[in-house]
Formats: structure tokens, sequence, C-alpha cells
């Protein structure tokens, strides 16, 4: 146990969250074997980041020796939103112990949330939070919100050599997390005058479907001539964004930069379509995920701010106020990573 | 020359008309919008709508409607991307054959289901279009189809430009889409056989009176659908290179759409895949235009497409009943002008 004490100071510190550097020292390991039942609920199934974060989930459950079951149940893509609001409500009426949501319903999926609570479900958001908040009983932050946007910001002054045209392809208008990075990358460029010669002139949607977002982009270079990159914060429209680009033989002017997997992204940034794109480790944030969640839904956790605790491998986390939701509670994982054609082609292997 | 053609020619006429005002409309809206680039993107996109209009129209025309037609596209795309990418070397034919033996295998089962379960299609088709989509979700297991994992003659197939008119590009999967609807369009209007989905589709009793095997129409009709799909699927992986368990969502709804759009009755009976090709195109260019047209936000696009949609079908259909009205009374002013001369002779 000391051991994982050592790497939860260790983490806290690389972190840099120094103002709870005291209260790590004394954060609470969680003490395994405790029955709950347990649900992972992404955005929708069949999307490799989604069961990347339950192979994390899976891993966390082994290790917590949890004798409940942990299910990885979602809603078809076609029926996302009323599907994670019936799981949601499925969920309270069998008295799970925990559900870990990554939000696609924006606040329609409050009430079933509030309704999941009464029952003594805690509900945990991971990904993408529940907007309002409410509902919610922490939401596991992947980076931080306001940080993405530096990096995105950064990643087009990189691309654009200071200065040009860049438009936004998002996932769906309605996707929290999307929207919050968009906002925080606007405030950013609006905000240092470093970013004083970068204009974002469009902001389209590609519905996170290969197709759409494919012809949002080719929509995106058509409407703006003088457009020099596509900054598409969600895995499917980089992508996509990038194969429209190579496929008319763009790559040249219209670059594409955003969040990718690197194993899907590799042929891009070598060839330089995509020369830079960040993300992190899914599997983390459903191993860091499924920590919280054993601890609130076994009653080691209050889920209260300031309260530390230890997520195995990972170290050692607090709960803090959310800075992009003021009165909402998060935590706060990072960091992610910039992929270049340096470190791109080891990161897909 | 309008009071030769036929009605359905007629109302192929009025869908370029309509074609018409709605690049004139959009051309005074969108800067730089009509150009050779606009025929680029709108062409390479209606590749893939243009045979799922061309589905749906075979299945339209016998009074039923194929919904799980989407996730028979994203299925063939998913399966037909596995495929190459475990045998790089696989030849073409076969491999546009193994998408459409796969299309048309669930088009198998919706054909049993609604011919010879005398199951209702909405219902068949509604229940199928999540099963398939739901078999997809298990099959792809977490994975996705990158274009990394597929051959170069894949990828570079629907691109590859055949010809080209000042700027204007003339691209192979186009080509191959107009080649296929074509050839549909002949059998329809030309062969026997096909014409049996006409008399199924405009009346089954007298058709079963003339002996004519309303089940296997019928069975054939989503077979065949089911085969386009799969060429669709081919046509889709092609372009996109990258599937997910998304692929294809929501073409059930635009191919309806699109062959509604290009003058094929809903009741059956009656309508041209040329029609619904122009349905398509149709379909397509409003969207993509409305994408461009800075007016209309994100969340209203989907309501002004539809409001679009109901629009070109009332302006197509009062063009129609106005022609044919106009056509019956000089048909009258001739017949009475030809009984005058009679009279006097």
């Amino acid at each position: 146990m000391t051991h994982f004490k050592t790497l939860g100071l260790t983490a806290a510190l690389m972190l840099g969250t120094s103002g709870y550097a005291l209260a790590e020292s004394h954060a609470m390991t969680l003490e395994g074997g405790q029955a709950t039942n347990m649900v992972l609920l992404p955005k929708f199934l069949g999307i490799l980041v989604f069961d990347q974060a339950n192979e994390g989930a899976q891993e966390a459950h082994a290790e917590l020796a949890n004798p409940g079951a942990l299910l990885f149940v979602g809603p078809t893509p076609e029926n996302s939103v009323a599907g994670q609001i019936e799981i949601m409500t499925t969920a309270a009426t069998q008295g799970q112990g925990a559900v870990m949501l990554s939000n696609n319903a924006g606040d329609q999926i409050a009430p079933a949330a509030e309704a999941a609570q009464a029952a003594g479900v805690r509900v945990v958001t991971w990904d993408s939070p529940i907007p309002s908040g409410a509902g919610e009983d922490v939401f596991v932050a992947q980076v931080d919100f306001g940080s993405i946007g530096v990096v995105m910001a950064d990643m087009a002054h990189s691309i654009l050599g200071g200065a040009g045209e860049m438009a936004v392809l998002s996932a769906t208008p309605d996707a929290a997390n999307q929207n919050a990075w968009i906002a925080a990358m606007q405030e950013t460029l609006a905000s240092d005058p470093k970013y004083a010669d970068i204009s974002l002139v469009d902001i389209v949607y590609g519905d996170d479907q290969a197709e759409v977002s494919y012809n949002r982009a080719l929509a995106l270079v058509d409407s703006h001539p003088a457009l020099g990159l596509i900054m598409a914060p969600t895995t499917v429209g980089i992508q996509a964004a990038a194969k429209a680009m190579q496929d008319e033989g763009m790559c040249d002017q219209v670059k594409t930069s955003g969040l990718g997997l690197p194993s899907e992204m590799v042929s891009y940034t070598m060839n330089g379509c995509a020369p830079e794109f960040a993300l992190w480790d899914f599997r983390d944030l459903g191993y860091l995920t499924y920590y919280t969640a054993y601890g609130l839904a076994t009653g080691q956790l209050t889920g209260e701010i300031g309260e530390t605790f230890v997520a195995g491998r990972m170290g050692a986390f607090t709960i803090e106020e959310d800075p992009g939701r003021p009165g909402q509670k998060r935590i706060l994982m990072g960091p992610f990573t910039v992929y270049t054609s340096a470190n791109v082609e080891a990161a897909a292997q | 020359m309008l009071d030769r053609l036929s009605p359905q020619n007629l109302r192929i006429l009025a869908l370029f008309v309509v074609l018409g005002l709605v690049l004139a409309f959009f051309a005074t809206q969108v800067d730089n919008y009509f150009n050779a680039r606009l025929f680029n993107r709108i062409s390479a996109s209606v590749a893939i709508m243009a045979l799922i209009a061309t589905a749906q129209t075979l299945v339209i025309l016998t009074r039923n409607i194929d919904l799980s037609i989407g996730s028979v596209v994203g299925f063939t795309a998913f399966a037909t991307g596995a495929m190459v990418a475990a045998n790089p070397g696989i030849s073409p034919l076969l491999l546009v054959a193994y998408a459409m033996a796969v299309g048309a295998g669930f088009g198998v089962v919706n054909g049993l289901l609604v011919a010879y379960a005398r199951v209702p299609a909405i219902i068949v088709t509604l229940a199928t279009m999540a099963i398939f989509r739901s078999l997809l979700v298990e099959f792809a297991d977490g994975k996705s189809i990158t274009s990394q994992k597929l051959p170069a003659w894949l990828t570079d197939y629907p691109n590859t430009v055949l010809f080209s008119l000042a700027g204007v590009e003339f691209r192979a999967a186009f080509m191959t889409s107009v080649v296929v609807v074509a050839l549909v369009h002949l059998a329809l209007t030309r062969l026997r056989p096909a014409r049996k989905l006409y008399a199924v589709g405009s009346n089954p009793e007298a058709a079963e009176m003339a002996g004519i095997n309303q089940r296997a129409v019928v069975f054939t009709a989503f077979v065949l659908a089911g085969a386009l799909a799969g060429l669709g699927g081919f046509m889709f992986l092609a372009r996109f290179g990258n599937i997910t368990v998304v692929a294809g969502l929501g073409f059930e709804l635009k191919s309806v759409a699109a062959a509604v759009v290009g003058g094929v009755n809903i009741f059956g009976g009656s309508g041209t895949v040329a029609g619904a090709l122009i349905g398509a195109i149709l379909v397509d260019l409003i969207d993509t235009s409305l994408v461009r047209w800075p007016l209309v936000s994100e969340f209203w696009r989907e309501a002004v497409l539809g409001a679009l949609i109901l629009t070109a079908v009332a302006v197509d259909a009062i063009l129609m009943r106005r022609l044919i009205a106009w056509r019956l009374r000089r048909e009258k002013a001739r017949n009475a002008a030809r009984a005058a001369a009679e009279a006097q002779a």
C-alpha cells in the first residue's frame, strides 16, 4: 500500500495540483472486495475509444476484486439519446450501485439521472458530462477542458505558422464535451495576442459520421477559399477531414488537426495531411472512472470537494470544483499527448 | 414537344426545372457557389445515394418499403472492408461480388418475411434495420476499418477522373453509378420480367389474375435491392475508407426522400429510377447547399431541408398537374377542331 501512496504523491506532484498537495499525503486507499454492480454506459456501442475505456474499467474491476458485475451496455448508434436515457432509467430500477456515463444526451438525461440518484445509484460521468451537472455526482475529466482549448490553439498556431484561417469540424451540435472545448479554444484565441492573426471562420458539425464529416470538410474548403486548417476535436471528424483533403489533393493548402487516434491517423501524419494532433488515453480514463464510481458506490467516498483517493496504478486524485461549470465537481485525469511525425508511428503500434 | 412526352418523362422534365430553380436560388445566396467544383462535389456524393435510391425504388414500386437499407449499406461496407483487409490480394471483381452477395443475403431475409410470411414491409424492415445494425456492432467488435488497411486501388478508384471538361470532372464512382442506374432504368422500361414490378405494384390482384407470381416478384425486388445496397456499401467503403458502426445511418430515409422527390409513387406501381437519380441529386444539392448557406444555423438545417423537399415535391406536383391539364385542353381543342372539320366535310 505504501507503494501506492508513493506513486500517488509522485503523480500529484507531476500534475501540479499544488493546492491539494497537503491533502494528497492523506490520500485514501480504496478497500477492494466489496460487492457493487456497476454499468459503464458509452455514447454508443462500436467505437474504438469507448471499447478502450471498457478495457480500462475491466482492468480496475479485476484489480479491486469486486464480486459484483460490471456491465458494458450502450445504445445502438441511431438511438443514442433515447437509448442512454432508457439505460439510465433501467439502471435505477435494477438498483445498480453506479452508472458511469459518457453523456451524449445533453441535459435531456438529467431527469433520468436525478431519478437514478434518488434510487441510490451514484452517477459518475466521464468523457462528456451532463452540462448543467444535475443528476451527476462527479465528472471524471480526461483533461482540463480549458487546456484543450490552449492545445488546439497552439497546434493551429504551429500549423498555420502564426497566421491564417481555420474552421472547426465538430461532432454533434449538442455534444457537451466538444462544445466546451471549442468554447475554450475560442476564448484562448481571443485572449492572447499571439493568436491575433488566426481567424476562426466557421464551425460545422459532422455528427460523428464518416460520410457527413467528409462532406462537411469539403463544404468548408468550398466556402472558404483561403482556409488553411480544419480543426476537428473528434476522432471520427479528424480522420474524415484528413481523408477528404487527401482525396482532393488539397493537403498542401488545407491541413487537418484536432483530436485523433494514432492508429487511425498515422498515415495522414506521415504524409503531411495532419501534421499534429492530440489525444489522451481512453484506457486510463475508463480505469480512473471505475475507481471513482467504485469508491462512491461502496460508500468509501462521499463525493465532496477536497476528497482525495488513490486510483490504483494511476496514483492519487482529488475531487475539485469544475472550473468550466461553477458549482459542479470534477476529477481531472490529464495529461494528453501531442502526436507528430516524430512519435505517431510508435504510438500506432 | 410538351404534348408528345409520356407523363414519366414530363415528370423528369419538371424535376430538371426544380433543379434549375434550386441552383439559381443558392447562386444568389452563397459566394462562389455555381462552379465546376459544385458538380464534382455533388456527383461524388450522389454516386452512393443514387444506387441506394435505385434499390429503394425497386422495392417501393411493388408497394413495399425497405427501412433496413442503411443498415445493409453499413454492414456490407464494414464486411467488405474486413474482407479486403484480411485478403489484400483479392481481385476487385470478386470483392464487388462479395459485397453484393452480402447485401443480397440481407435482401433474402427481408424478402422471405415480406413476401412469404406476409408481414407488412414497414414492420419487417423496421425490425431488420435494428437487427442488421446490431449485427454490425457485434461483427465490428469495437474495431473500425481505416483507409490504411485498404489496398490503394480501392481507395483510388472513386476519385479517378475518367475525363474532364473545363474543370467538371467525371469520376469513376459517379460514372459507375450512372451506368448501373441506366441499366436498371432500361431493364425496367424494356424488359418484360421487370415490368412485373409495376404490375404487382399498381394492382396486385390483377397481376395475380394475369398469372404473375406476386410473391416471387416481391421477393426478387427485395433481393435485388439488397444486392444494389451491397454495391452501395462497396462504394461507401471505397469513398470514405473509414468505416465505423454508424456507417450508412439515416440512408433509409434519404433514399425514400430521393425516390419520392424523384416522382416514385409511395403507393407503388409508378415511377422511374432515372427520376430517383435526379431526386437523389436534388436532395444532395439542397443538403450540400444548406451547409454553405450562412442564414441557416445547424439546428435548423434539418427542418429547412424537410421544408425544401416538401416544396420541391409540391412544385413538381403542381407543374405536373398544370401540364397534364394543359395537354388535355389542347387535345380536346384539337379533337373539337377535327370533329368540326369532319362535320364540314
